[in-house]
């Protein structure tokens, strides 16, 4: 009886549908080590972490648009255009990093708070508005910089520490730091989501917006909030794809929400809001990247590393919805 | 009165003439140019070259005589906006029109809307091959697969002894954004064909493996995997990304017996350097891979810089825009006009710094 209740409260605790992600993912690593060599390397596991950080912090930020019943579509394009406008501030103004940083992620704040305000106060649908602003951001970019191809500081080039902080290298050993951060901020975002005033206003407004607001809180404050979440990480991960891929072309990013908005949807967080949390949106973005570098690795091409990657989407989608019905 | 009256006459006769005659001098011609994207800094260089001879033009005539509008989809996989692109461009009834296609088959009938309404046509970059007769006037553009085969050629001679030398076979990996754009398509096919010719005059049999465009468009014999000595695996990524084509190269990397590979275009190009950060199995050592790209950068710069990319084939972006305006003016004008190559040369470490190269690279 007790082992019973022991059991049923550890699936609660860590819900069915990550606990069914965690098996899907052992599944198909297990899978992917079987079939390919190069797979199995030490290398591999680092590449894939160091692809997967960007998506990641895409991923937790707009956990919470979604949570509202909302989305945030302008993260991809949005993500380009900070980091390009980063770009320039170093190198055709000659500031350092620090301010680059700062702004990149202050752009995604303001980004952030402009869905939200248009979201919340004129109550426009977030899909038109972030799909507007998604627009917006990939013109921005080109316009403040002049059409310029953003670079980030190269390995050993002044500034390059902000590649050390995602992937340190000791002798030829590179040890994925980025990862650790990574697991910091979904803990203290699952706290946040879980555990205080703003995360509970937030699953409140995808759940009964009407009683929120009958119960005498300012919802459009939160509803702000959950946007402004998603301008931030949005800019953290305009930071870790720079320092990443060092190239940045503007006009490009448009897509790279998906994968993000994707993961969260496999983890668990309900297109029709209300619900979500910040550790199946981990799992779910492991998925996609497992899918990401397994497929390829195992010599699917191309076309059919999409139509398997789509459908695992749905079935993750399906469980969910089944679950719930419930 | 009547002398009074003569004289204003005569004048405004005058004045009539020659303003008719300065009308006629100075008339203004506007193009429309549909490239294949802005997505990398080589289409921003193409795009100065345009900038730059049309000032030439106009400050040497006195006035605006020629404009333009460059318009190009995000992605060189996105060949329907290009369709929609080309077609409001020839709604925007300029006095020719500029295009470097992704897939003439699916601009056909646009090409030939644009013949029928006389609307000249120049192509540029890699041109419109296989338009219908007679619509496409001249190009303005590289030969990619001679420049794929320039490449081949160039890795060719750094490896050839290291295949002599080597036991079992070895791999060589290729790395290409797409398999739809046919610049792309025709400098990777470029690539393999003249690897397989020189291969065969040294007496190995290659095998093309990997993604079928590639595979079967190859020219040369079919040879089994485990017939050969040389095995030149093509890799193309799901979508046209840095990090997709990070992924693929890695792959191709991560393999023990691979010997060399090549990125053919910028992105690729990037992709491989950005794989090699973490596996750093690059360089130009007998002992490492040789990594070639195409077309250039600053992580490309500075990757053949550093000898962790042994070379690239640098086109002539800038060269490209404006050869493009002078024949979009001349064709205009009604002048005859021929296609230019506008060339592509091969650079490593010892040369990138050359007045034959260094002008055609962009950051």
């Amino acid at each position: 009886m007790m082992a019973g209740q022991k059991k049923k409260s550890l699936v609660q605790a860590v819900g069915v549908q990550q606990l069914v992600i965690v098996g899907v993912i052992v599944i198909l690593f297990a899978f992917f080590s079987l079939m390919s060599a190069s797979f199995r390397k030490y290398t591999t596991i680092i590449t894939m972490c160091s692809y997967m950080y960007y998506i990641m912090l895409m991923a937790i930020g707009v956990t919470f648009p979604l949570i509202t019943g909302g989305v945030d579509l302008s993260i991809g394009t949005g993500l380009v255009c900070y980091s390009i406008v980063g770009s320039y501030l170093m190198r055709q103004m000659g500031l350092p990093i620090g301010i680059a940083i700062a702004v990149t992620i202050g752009m995604g704040i303001i980004f952030g708070f402009v869905n939200g305000i248009i979201v919340a106060k004129l109550n426009l649908p977030p899909f038109i508005t972030t799909l507007c602003t998604m627009m917006i951001a990939r013109g921005l970019g080109s316009i403040l910089t002049n059409g310029m191809t953003g670079v980030w500081p190269m390995a050993g080039q002044p500034g390059s520490w902000c590649r050390d902080i995602l992937k340190y290298k000791i002798g030829d050993t590179i040890y994925p730091i980025g990862m650790i951060i990574i697991l910091v901020l979904v803990v203290i975002m699952s706290i946040v989501l879980n555990h205080t005033r703003v995360g509970r206003y937030i699953i409140a407004i995808g759940s009964n917006k009407e009683a929120l607001k009958l119960s005498g809180v300012s919802v459009v404050r939160w509803h702000v909030m959950a946007y402004v979440i998603s301008g931030f990480f949005a800019g953290l991960a305009a930071i870790a794809y720079a320092c990443t891929f060092t190239s940045i072309t503007p006009g490009t990013g448009a897509g790279l929400e998906l994968d993000a908005i994707g993961g969260a949807i496999i983890g668990g967080t309900a297109m029709t809001g209300g619900s979500g949390s910040i550790v199946g949106t981990f799992l779910g973005v492991c998925l996609i990247s497992l899918l990401k570098t397994g497929l390829p690795n195992i010599g699917l091409q191309a076309n059919w590393q999409q139509i398997i990657t789509g459908g695992i989407l749905i079935a993750a989608v399906t469980v969910d919805m089944a679950r719930r019905k419930k | 009165m009547k002398k009074a009256l003569s004289l204003f006459l005569v004048l405004a006769m005058v004045v009539g003439l020659c303003s008719f005659a300065y009308a006629d001098d100075a008339k203004s011609y506007s193009f429309e140019i549909v490239s294949k994207g802005f997505q990398s800094t080589y289409w921003q260089a193409v795009l100065k070259g345009c900038q730059a001879e049309t000032k030439t033009i106009n400050d040497a005539a006195g006035y605006e005589k020629v404009k333009f509008n460059m318009v190009g989809p995000d992605s060189e996989s996105d060949i329907a906006v290009q369709v929609n692109e080309f077609e409001s461009a020839l709604n925007a009834k300029p006095d020719a029109i500029g295009l470097a296609a992704l897939d003439v088959n699916a601009l056909n009938d646009n090409i030939a809307a644009a013949k029928a309404a006389g609307i000249p046509i120049i192509g540029f970059d890699s041109g419109v091959p296989n338009a219908p007769e007679g619509a496409v006037l001249a190009n303005a553009s590289t030969d990619n697969y001679a420049a794929g085969a320039v490449v081949a050629t160039n890795l060719y001679d750094k490896i050839k002894a290291r295949i002599a030398a080597a036991t079992a076979p070895v791999r060589i990996g290729e790395i290409n954004q797409d398999a739809t754009s046919e610049s792309i398509t025709n400098r990777g096919l470029g690539f393999i064909d003249k690897f397989i010719e020189l291969a065969g005059a040294d007496g190995y049999k290659v095998a093309v493996t990997g993604n079928d465009k590639y595979v079967n468009d190859s020219k040369g014999e079919k040879v089994a995997e485990a017939d050969a000595k040389i095995i030149i695996e093509v890799h193309v990524p799901s979508q046209t990304t840095t990090e997709l084509c990070a992924t693929e190269a890695g792959v191709v990397l991560n393999q023990p017996d691979t010997i060399a590979i090549f990125g053919s275009n910028q992105v690729a190009a990037e992709g491989i350097i950005t794989a090699n950060e973490t596996l750093n199995v690059c360089g130009s050592e007998d002992t490492q891979i040789i990594a070639v790209g195409f077309d250039s950068g600053t992580v490309i710069k500075a990757a053949v810089t550093a000898g962790t990319m042994y070379g690239a084939v640098t086109q002539s972006p800038v060269g490209i825009g404006q050869k493009l305006i002078d024949l979009l003016l001349a064709a205009a004008q009604g002048e005859a006009v021929q296609d230019t190559d506008t060339g592509c040369a091969f650079y490593t470490a010892a040369n990138i710094g050359s007045d034959e190269i260094a002008p055609n690279l962009y950051d």
